[in-house]
């Protein structure tokens, strides 16, 4: 059967994880560089073919027209909402797209669910080979803030890359899983969890109870667009202004010059996590050499905004968990920008509590999508993730404003029932706008869908439609209608306002072929039938030794049977019976292979005085 | 837009769901254990490799609970609920109308969120007026508390007819006055909110 892994689909970079059979704790996978963080970057290359990764990122600097990085702001957004991202962002997007956003790499335009399904195909890929075996299913993580819409994206993401998405799981809940079973806690639980370009506060209940462990998620809060790759911009921001006055160079912010400038912006970041003081040397293109000490504590007071933008969200959760910071037993840090020491100071001193850091920040919630995965998978049964919604769900009213059906911090699954009628003879339609927000009107919420209940002609007020809104366990919306009278169930085709119709999804699929590289058993088929190729080689000259006539007439019988049975399993695309046949050929050429390494070694040693051996 | 009609569609009874006796008085500990047994047997994540029907009813059946934690959790939503299953919630008309004997004060709260408007939009001073508006919400939110005891005092009546199997025009009676109470707490409510958000 196909496995199961857990992937963590960041902003910066992505991992993917499993559950290590021989420990049975979790474990992130390795790429082929033997690194576990595969950069969220992706390049399509002018031969056509997509890179992901690593080599992506080193393509950021040589050809940014082709490559593009933290995709996953754009993720379940319209063209309107993300006119503030493209002032910091270089993404260049189709301006002939109204609502479904167009990223444009080289010639081509692909959709961010796309980007990131190239990205989830790679991972799938480290999996493959890691496990010598296909993966079919994952549990994919997404930031506790995100919205009906950009869960959907993720999902769609997920099946256009060909995985079975089994659940989305909050990513500060995934870590809390990872850290509870690393820790055995109990009580009330924060994670904040500050990552590339998203931060999450969730606050838990761990509770022990005769069937096994609970993680009860009490509330949620964060915002989708604050993360390190902020505190990266306004670095940026603050140099640029100041080679502009020093040296009266000005260069766009999208250009080369300014990948630069950045990826060495980021290791100053990384170097004032460790040190005091860093000195940024920059060569511009006039030959001057631009030097910056940074000091942590200016350091600090520059992004001491961005620090303090994360604390609303936090009072807010703390107050609909109705729990005051005292009450918190402990207190999670997840994501890589925590390792900022200013981002850890604030937290201990609000929580007054010493932050839990010890699992590797950039692993942890890779590793509670493993847990999730293998509970999911199995059946394991003495665990339960009970988490909630982050935003309110609301139908439009009259005059503008939402009734709120579904409230924030609702448990998931959670379901609202509303009745509809009309209020004129033979209305044949009653227009529904579905949104998602706290704000009282519907222009200041996020319009989620807009649908037409279809009603059959009758006097005002006798029809009876009950509609049914419900958010299932990934935190997505389905809606359902019946009609009292005639007792017939539909289910609604929603529209999602900025999200991808079925049919393109289906369009996608049939491209993503184009792109995708051949499946796993089509892979390993090309793998051994390589390896076949080398030993027949090695046999053919092996037989054409002198030792070879040393052999036993039965033994040269089973090796010119054995090369004749792989030469046949070669043709066919059964990768398990050619690596069967390599075997059954590496067993009968043994005694030759013995022959003619002895006869190998002797030569080599004749010549050579026996005080040099 | 068509608003939802007044109707409310049947549902499960949320009370039955519990095993626990059409009561507002609840035990929190009992509710919460029993919540997290039925979570055990009913949540999504114990049916992923189920059949596609078994998926549906588990989805259906722990929406329905979870929802009805939340419900049954809010002593509030609580009552709302238990009115609505016994067909006896009246919202509506009440709701834009002052309680009578609120009427004086709500009519001053109202000219004193229009004097802060004015004075903010001419740039004038504001503490003075900001200093009368708290003191009003401050009497306000004391208004809520009132209601608060006046419906936890009237729950206590419907749970003694309960046990007592009173005549249904006593109840009936208990329920009209849980009702007011309701329409007067979020007409309260709703000034709270509309203050506390010129103040901010």
């Amino acid at each position: 059967m196909a496995r199961t892994v857990g992937i963590d689909l960041g902003t910066t970079n992505s991992l993917v994880a499993c559950i290590d059979p021989q420990t049975g704790a979790p474990k992130c996978i390795p790429g082929p560089s033997g690194s576990t963080l595969c950069p969220s970057v992706v390049s399509l290359d002018p031969d056509g073919s997509i890179i992901v990764g690593e080599p992506a990122r080193r393509r950021l600097l040589t050809q940014p027209e082709r490559t593009i990085y933290s995709v996953k702001r754009l993720m379940g957004r319209g063209v309107a909402d993300i006119q503030d991202e493209l002032k910091l962002f270089p993404f260049r997007i189709d301006s002939t797209s109204k609502n479904v956003i167009r990223v444009r790499l080289g010639d081509k335009f692909f959709t961010p669910p796309e980007i990131s399904a190239f990205i989830l195909r790679e991972l799938k890929n480290w999996a493959e080979a890691y496990f010598g075996e296909s993966v079919g299913r994952a549990v994919i993580t997404v930031p506790a803030y995100f919205n009906d819409a950009q869960r959907q994206a993720t999902k769609d993401a997920g099946k256009l890359a060909g995985l079975e998405v089994l659940r989305l799981v909050n990513e500060p809940t995934a870590a809390a899983l990872a850290y509870g079973l690393h820790e055995k806690q109990r009580g009330h639980v924060a994670v904040y969890d500050f990552g590339g370009g998203t931060f999450d506060i969730s606050i838990l209940k761990l509770i022990s109870s005769d069937e096994g462990d609970i993680y009860q998620v009490l509330s949620t809060n964060g915002d989708t667009h604050l993360g390190g790759d902020d505190i990266d911009n306004l670095l940026q921001a603050f140099v640029h202004e100041k080679i502009l006055q020093q040296h009266r160079v000005d260069f766009s912010p999208h250009s080369e010059l300014a990948q630069e400038l950045r990826k060495e912006l980021i290791a100053i970041k990384h170097q004032l996590s460790e040190s005091e003081a860093a000195t940024l040397r920059f060569p511009l293109p006039n030959d001057a050499v631009y030097v910056q000490e940074f000091e942590r504590g200016a350091f600090e007071a520059l992004i001491r905004p961005i620090v303090d933008r994360t604390m609303g969200p936090v009072r807010q959760a703390l107050a609909d968990a109705k729990l005051k910071p005292g009450e918190i037993e402990e207190v999670v840090l997840v994501g890589g920008a925590t390792r900022t020491p200013l981002i850890r100071r604030t937290v201990q001193e609000y929580f007054d509590r010493r932050p839990h850091t010890e699992l590797n920040p950039d692993e942890v919630v890779a590793l509670g999508a493993a847990v999730q995965a293998n509970i999911l998978d199995r059946g394991v049964s003495n665990m339960l993730l009970l988490d909630v919604t982050p935003l309110s769900l609301g139908i439009e009213t009259y005059g503008g404003a939402v009734s709120k059906v579904i409230p924030r911090n609702s448990t998931i699954p959670a379901s609202a029932q509303e009745m509809y009628t009309t209020g004129v003879d033979n209305q044949t339609g009653i227009d529904i706008h579905v949104l998602q927000g706290e704000r009282e009107l519907a222009k200041d919420c996020r319009s989620l869908a807009r649908f037409t209940l279809k009603v059959p002609p009758a006097p005002a007020g006798l029809p009876r439609i009950e509609v049914k809104f419900l958010i299932d366990a990934n935190g997505i919306l389905q809606v359902g209608a019946k009609d009292t009278r005639t007792g017939e169930q539909r289910t609604i085709e929603v529209q999602p306002s900025y999200g991808i119709s079925d049919t393109e999804i289906e369009r996608m699929l049939e491209e993503s072929i184009e792109y995708a590289e051949q499946d796993f058993a089509e892979r390993q088929a090309i793998e051994a039938r390589t390896e076949a190729e080398t030993i027949l080689a090695a046999t053919q000259k092996a037989l054409g030794t002198p030792q070879a006539a040393i052999l036993r007439a039965e033994e040269r019988a089973a090796i010119d049977a054995a090369v004749a049975a792989l030469k046949e399993s070669v043709g066919g695309s059964d990768y398990k019976l050619i690596r069967k046949r390599i075997d059954e050929l590496n067993n009968a050429t043994m005694h030759l292979a013995e022959l003619v390494m002895n006869s190998a070694v002797s030569t080599a040693l004749q010549g050579r005085k026996l005080a040099e051996v | 837009m068509s608003a939802p009609s007044t109707a409310k569609p049947k549902q499960c009874d949320y009370f039955d769901l519990f095993e626990i006796p059409r009561k507002l008085w609840i035990e929190m500990p009992a509710l919460e254990k029993k919540f997290l047994e039925l979570s055990w047997k009913l949540h999504p994540d114990k049916f992923v490799n189920a059949s596609p029907e078994e998926q549906e009813h588990s989805l259906k059946h722990s929406s329905e609970l979870n929802d009805a934690y939340r419900v049954l959790r809010d002593p509030v939503a609580r009552v709302e609920y238990l009115l609505a299953l016994e067909g006896t919630r009246i919202e509506g008309e009440h709701k834009q109308q002052a309680p009578p004997e609120l009427l004086e004060e709500v009519f001053e709260l109202n000219e004193s969120l229009d004097e802060l408007r004015e004075a903010r939009a001419s740039g004038s001073d504001l503490a003075s007026l900001k200093a009368h508006l708290e003191s009003a919400e401050k009497n306000f939110q004391e208004k809520l508390g009132e209601v608060d005891a006046r419906l936890q005092e009237t729950a206590r009546q419907w749970d003694a007819s309960i046990d007592a199997s009173a005549s249904d025009t006593d109840r009936k009676g208990i329920m009209a006055r849980l009702n007011e109470l309701l329409n007067r707490r979020s007409y309260i409510r709703n000034l709270v909110t509309n203050v506390q958000k010129e103040l901010l």
